[in-house]
C-alpha cells in the first residue's frame, strides 16, 4: 500500500515532467488521457470485476458533467466541491439504478443501461435548467498566478486532470485488491457459489454499480472542465461505444490497460484525421472515419482477444515458462 | 372524448412500428439469445436502399420491397459471416458473458459509419405513400392520417403473413422448434444452423419494413433508428423477450400509453416515460406480461 503510494506520487511527478515539456496540443490530449483513464476504470470495475455489462456509462458521465455545472454555476462553489459533487450525485444516481440493475442480467441490464446512453441527451434537450442543445458553460477559471505567466489554460487542465485520474486509480486499484474486489470476482465466476459462500450477491452488485457510476461521473465533470462545457451533443451513444471499445481494448478485467486503451481512444481521431485528408479528405470521411475504426476495432478485439490483447501476451509468456 | 380517441388512433399506429422492431429483437433473441443491437443499422442500411429505390422510382411499394429483401439478405449476412464466427471463437475468461452484445454494439457502430460514409449525415426524406394529413369529418380534422392507416394496415398484413408461415408451414414449425429445444430439434433432423440463419433473415426483413415505415412521415439519418431500437427493446421486455405474441402486444400498450404522454403531458416527458416503463416492467414483472409464473431463467 505505502509502495503503492509512493509509485502513484513518482508517477504524478513524471507527468508534471512530461507536461512541461511537450506543447500546448499533447498537453491537451494528456487531459483526454487522463478523462478516459478514469471512465475506463469505471468500465473495468463494473463488468472486468462485477461481470455486470453497461452500456450507458456516457450517460453517467452526462450526469457527472450536469451535476458539476451546476454545482459550480449555481452555487458559486469552489472548483473542487463542484468534482465532489459530480462523483455524489452520479453515485446517487448509480445505487439507484444498481437497485433495478442488481436484479437483472445479461440482455436486460445491456438493453436497460443502452436506453439510458440513448434517452439522457433527448432528456438534457427538454430542460431549460439543463441548457438544452447549447448546453452549459464549466469553467474552472485561470490557473492561479503564483504558476507565473507561462502556464497556459490547457497546461492547468492537465495538472487538474492527471491529479484527480491518478487519485481514482489510487483508490479504484485498492478497493479492486481489498475484500471486495474479490467477492465481485467470486459472483462473477459463479454466483451460485458465492451467494452459497454467504456473499450477498445483489448488495455487492450495486455497490459495484454505485462506485462504477461515481468514476463515470467524476470522468464527466472532467471532460466538461477539458472542453469548458456540458452539452448533450458531448455525451452522445458513441461516446458509451468508444468507452466500452477502449475497455475491451484494456482487457476488460486489467486495471494498468485502462492506461493503455485510453491513450488509443485519444489517438483514433489523430489517425482518422491523418487517413482522411489523405484519401482526399471530404466530409464524410472525416466525419465517420473515427467511428469506423473504432467499431472494426471493437468487433476484431471481441471476436478473437475478448479479455484484452494482454491475455495472449501472457498466453504465450506462460508457456515459454 | 374526441382527443381521446385521436390519440388511441395514433397510439395504435406508433405502436405498430414499434411491434415490427421488437418482433425482430424477439426472433433473434429466441434463437441466438443475443439482443441484436445491430437491428437498428441494419434496419437503417435496409431503408438507406429502400430510400434510394423509392426516389428514383417514385414507387414506394417497390422501395418497401427492396428494404425488405435487403433487411433478409443483410440479417442472413450478420449470422452467417459474423455470428458463427463469433460462437466458434466461444470464449472464456471475464469478457465470455459480455462478447456477443459488445459484438453486436460493435456492428451497429460498423454500418453507421459505412452508411454515414456512403450517404453523409444530412436528413433524407421518403416520400410517404399516403396523405399525411388528417382525416376530415364535416367540420372538424382530427390528426389520424391516411398514412396512420396504412402503417396499421401493412403492420396487420405482415404480421397475418408471418402468423401463417409459424404457425401453418414446416418452416415455422422448425423454427418454432429450434428456439424452443435447439439439441432435439437437431436430433430430430433440422439443421438448426440454417434455421437459424432463416430466422435473422425474416426479423431482418422485418426491421426493414419498420425503418422505412418510421421514415415515411419523418426523416432519415444514421442516428434516426436509435429511438426505435430502444422503444422496441422496451416493447419486446414488456413482452417478455420470449413471445413473440407478446411483443406484439407490449409494442401496442407501449405506443398508446407514450402517445398518451405526448398528448396529454408533454414531448418533454416521452423517453422518461418509456424509461419508467421499462423499470416498472423490470422490477414488478421481469417475465413479460405473458408470463404464467414462471420465473425468469438467467
Amino acid at each position: 500500500m505505502r509502495k503503492k503510494l509512493a509509485l502513484f506520487i513518482l508517477l504524478g511527478w513524471v507527468l508534471l515532467l512530461i507536461g512541461d515539456r511537450v506543447d500546448e496540443l499533447r498537453v491537451y490530449q494528456g487531459a483526454q488521457i487522463a478523462m478516459y483513464t478514469i471512465a475506463l476504470a469505471s468500465i473495468v470495475l463494473l463488468t472486468g470485476y462485477s461481470g455486470q455489462v453497461s452500456l450507458g456509462n456516457g450517460a453517467m458521465m452526462a450526469v457527472g458533467g450536469y451535476s458539476a455545472a451546476l454545482t459550480l454555476n449555481n452555487l458559486g462553489s469552489p472548483v473542487w466541491f463542484a468534482f465532489v459533487m459530480a462523483v455524489v450525485v452520479s453515485a446517487l444516481f448509480g445505487a439507484f439504478l444498481g437497485a433495478a440493475a442488481a436484479r437483472l442480467s445479461g440482455p436486460y441490464l445491456a438493453g436497460t443501461t443502452l436506453a439510458l446512453a440513448v434517452g439522457l441527451p433527448e432528456i438534457a434537450n427538454q430542460f431549460a435548467f439543463l441548457g438544452g442543445v447549447p448546453g452549459i458553460l464549466f469553467d474552472v477559471g485561470f490557473p492561479p498566478a503564483r504558476f507565473g505567466e507561462e502556464f497556459t489554460q490547457y497546461k492547468w487542465f492537465f495538472w487538474i486532470a492527471s491529479f484527480i485520474a491518478l487519485l481514482a486509480l489510487f483508490i479504484t486499484s485498492n478497493v479492486l485488491q481489498s475484500r471486495y474486489g474479490r467477492t465481485w470476482r467470486a459472483i462473477r465466476s459463479h454466483s451460485l457459489a458465492a451467494e452459497l459462500s454467504g456473499v450477498n450477491s445483489g448488495r455487492m452488485k450495486i455497490l459495484a454499480f454505485t462506485i462504477s457510476s461515481a468514476l463515470a461521473g467524476l470522468a464527466g465533470a472532467v471532460m466538461a472542465m477539458t472542453i469548458s462545457l456540458v452539452a448533450p451533443g458531448a455525451y452522445t451513444l458513441s461516446l458509451s461505444f468508444a468507452l466500452v471499445t477502449g475497455a475491451v481494448l484494456a482487457g476488460v478485467s486489467s486495471l494498468p490497460g485502462v492506461v493503455f486503451g485510453a491513450l488509443i481512444l485519444v489517438a483514433i481521431p489523430e489517425v482518422a484525421d491523418v487517413l482522411a485528408t489523405r484519401w482526399g479528405g471530404d466530409e464524410n470521411l472525416n466525419n465517420y472515419l473515427p467511428g469506423l475504426i473504432v467499431s472494426v476495432l471493437l468487433i476484431l478485439s471481441v471476436i478473437f482477444t475478448p479479455n484484452g490483447p494482454g491475455e495472449k501476451l501472457k498466453s504465450r509468456h506462460h508457456k515459454k515458462a | 372524448m374526441q382527443k381521446l380517441l385521436e390519440t388511441f388512433l395514433i397510439g395504435l399506429s406508433t405502436g405498430s412500428i414499434y411491434a415490427l422492431m421488437s418482433l425482430a429483437l424477439v426472433l433473434v433473441w429466441r434463437s441466438t439469445r443475443v439482443v441484436n443491437f445491430a437491428q437498428a443499422g441494419q434496419a437503417m442500411l435496409s431503408t438507406y436502399i429502400g430510400f434510394e429505390i423509392s426516389t428514383r422510382t417514385e414507387i414506394f411499394w417497390l422501395g418497401l420491397l427492396f428494404a425488405i429483401a435487403a433487411g433478409a439478405l443483410l440479417g442472413a449476412g450478420v449470422d452467417y459471416f459474423f455470428m458463427r464466427v463469433l460462437f466458434k471463437h466461444a470464449v472464456s475468461g471475464p469478457a465470455a458473458v459480455v462478447a456477443p452484445v459488445i459484438a453486436t454494439l460493435g456492428l451497429l457502430g460498423l454500418i453507421r459509419s459505412i452508411v454515414g460514409l456512403i450517404w453523409g449525415g444530412e436528413f433524407k426524406t421518403i416520400k410517404s405513400p399516403a396523405s399525411t394529413d388528417g382525416f376530415t369529418f364535416g367540420e372538424t380534422t382530427i390528426p389520424f392520417s391516411a398514412l396512420n392507416l396504412l402503417i396499421i394496415v401493412t403492420v396487420f398484413v405482415i404480421l397475418i403473413i408471418l402468423a401463417i408461415i409459424f404457425q401453418r408451414t414446416n418452416l415455422g414449425l422448425s423454427l418454432r422448434a429450434s428456439a424452443y429445444a435447439p439439441e432435439i430439434a437437431q436430433l430430430a433432423g433440422i439443421r438448426t444452423a440454417r434455421t437459424r440463419t432463416i430466422g435473422w433473415a425474416i426479423a431482418g426483413g422485418v426491421g426493414g419494413v419498420a425503418g422505412m415505415l418510421v421514415t415515411a412521415s419523418n426523416f432519415l439519418s444514421p442516428y434516426s433508428l436509435d429511438l426505435l431500437l430502444v422503444f422496441g427493446f422496451i416493447a419486446a421486455v414488456i413482452g417478455g423477450l420470449e413471445s413473440m405474441v407478446g411483443s406484439v402486444v407490449g409494442a401496442l400498450i407501449l405506443g398508446i400509453a407514450l402517445t398518451f404522454i405526448l398528448n396529454y403531458v408533454g414531448t418533454s416527458l416521452v423517453f422518461i416515460g418509456g424509461f419508467a416503463v421499462l423499470i416498472v416492467v423490470l422490477l414488478v414483472k421481469p417475465d413479460g406480461i405473458m408470463a404464467r409464473g414462471r420465473a425468469r431463467r438467467a
